[in-house]
């Protein structure tokens, strides 16, 4: 069987959050990963974006940011001010205006959509055309399914079927991520391939998703690939 | 002589009589012996876990699902952390499932995320098919 190098790219560590990255570090080597992305809310990180990590982590964690704006105006700005600086930027999702805005912009690493607003239709099969066409990778966030429960995850089950239904059409780039915030919520790669496989994604999708496609955005694969046609 | 043929007559008829009551191997369940290893906040017992990993599994698959499934936790013992990290409990299992149903139940695992307000995180260390590779492989 061959290996694979799993990462996971969206992880949350201090100052957001109260775990050092230290700790989520070993917990994810353990746990079988090749490499973690800690993508803190940029309000957070203000200014201290461009700060290394301690070199004893360098080579397995890597430092991203998540935008979380309000206004497509406010997205544009922030995305301008951070891309250069951080090797992933994250863009949390929300009504269809920001969504289109994020994956119309090749600056985007990675969207995360989300899945808990009543009747808001967030992602579109016209957007997932985007994504694709922009190659930005659209994030399936498994902490939804794990600490939802009932009505909740159903409908979020829901969603990201359809989701997954769009990005197979369009042939979008997709990511799974733990969006963890303490080393209780990292899951090992096999316990996500299995999460992945309750809302419809095969195992080979859920592993592409999980290694290849995160290892290609982590070294700017395709978007290297996107400066050079435009030369 | 004749003693010697008395006593293995009752021996085979023993023998016959214990495989009779047995079932044939044709008719036995297949199963699979799942490793487990969980983190958690402070130790957790095994009856809030075995009520967890019920809950977990119920919620996602259902009653029928449940019980196509056929766990049931075998063992499941505190495990002294190699780390020195004293805010950290770790602690290893052997859970027991249908032989079709290892990914389902690894599912439900991975979506058991508290038990009695203590945080934690399951991973499947190996699956085997018998008790004693489970434990072994778990040991290493």
């Amino acid at each position: 069987m061959p290996t694979f190098k799993f990462f996971d790219l969206n992880v949350h560590a201090y100052p957001e959050t109260e775990v050092p990255v230290e700790e989520l570090v070993r917990v994810a080597r353990r746990y079988g990963y090749a490499g973690i992305a800690i993508t803190n809310y940029d309000e957070v990180v203000k200014g201290k974006e461009g700060e290394q990590l301690p070199p004893s982590i360098a080579n397995f964690a890597f430092r991203g940011i998540e935008i979380r704006a309000k206004s497509v105006s406010e997205l544009k700005r922030r995305i301008r001010l951070y891309y250069g600086k951080v090797p992933l930027i994250v863009v949390r999702g929300g009504s269809k205006e920001l969504n289109e805005a994020a994956l119309k912009n090749s600056m985007v690493d990675v969207l995360a959509p989300q899945h808990g607003e009543h009747g808001k239709e967030g992602l579109t099969h016209v957007l997932v055309r985007y994504a694709a066409e922009n190659d930005v990778a659209i994030e399936f966030n498994l902490n939804a399914i794990i600490h939802g429960r009932r009505s909740d995850r159903a409908r979020i089950l829901g969603k990201m079927r359809e989701i997954l239904k769009f990005v197979r059409k369009y042939k979008a780039m997709s990511v799974i991520t733990s969006n963890a915030h303490s080393i209780y919520d990292l899951r090992a790669p096999r316990e996500m391939v299995a999460l992945a496989s309750l809302f419809g994604m095969r195992k080979e999708e859920a592993v592409h998703a999980l290694s290849d496609i995160p290892e290609g955005i982590l070294e700017k694969k395709w978007k290297k690939r996107r400066e050079v046609e435009i030369i | 002589m004749k003693m010697k043929r008395a006593k293995c007559k009752g021996q085979n008829k023993f023998c016959l009589l214990r495989f009779a009551l047995l079932l044939p191997p044709t008719l036995r369940e297949r199963r699979r012996y799942l490793a487990f290893e969980l983190i958690s906040e402070r130790e957790i017992d095994k009856r809030e876990l075995l009520k967890e990993i019920r809950d977990s599994v119920y919620s996602l698959y259902g009653d029928t699902g449940a019980s196509e499934s056929k766990m049931w936790l075998i063992e499941y013992s505190k495990k002294e952390d190699a780390d020195g990290n004293t805010d950290r409990c770790r602690s290893v299992g052997i859970l027991r499932c249908a032989h079709n149903k290892v990914e389902e139940v690894r599912a439900a695992l991975a979506c058991i995320h508290s038990a009695s307000g203590v945080r934690l995180g399951i991973r499947v260390i190996s699956i085997s098919g018998t008790i004693k590779g489970a434990s072994r492989l778990r040991r290493q």
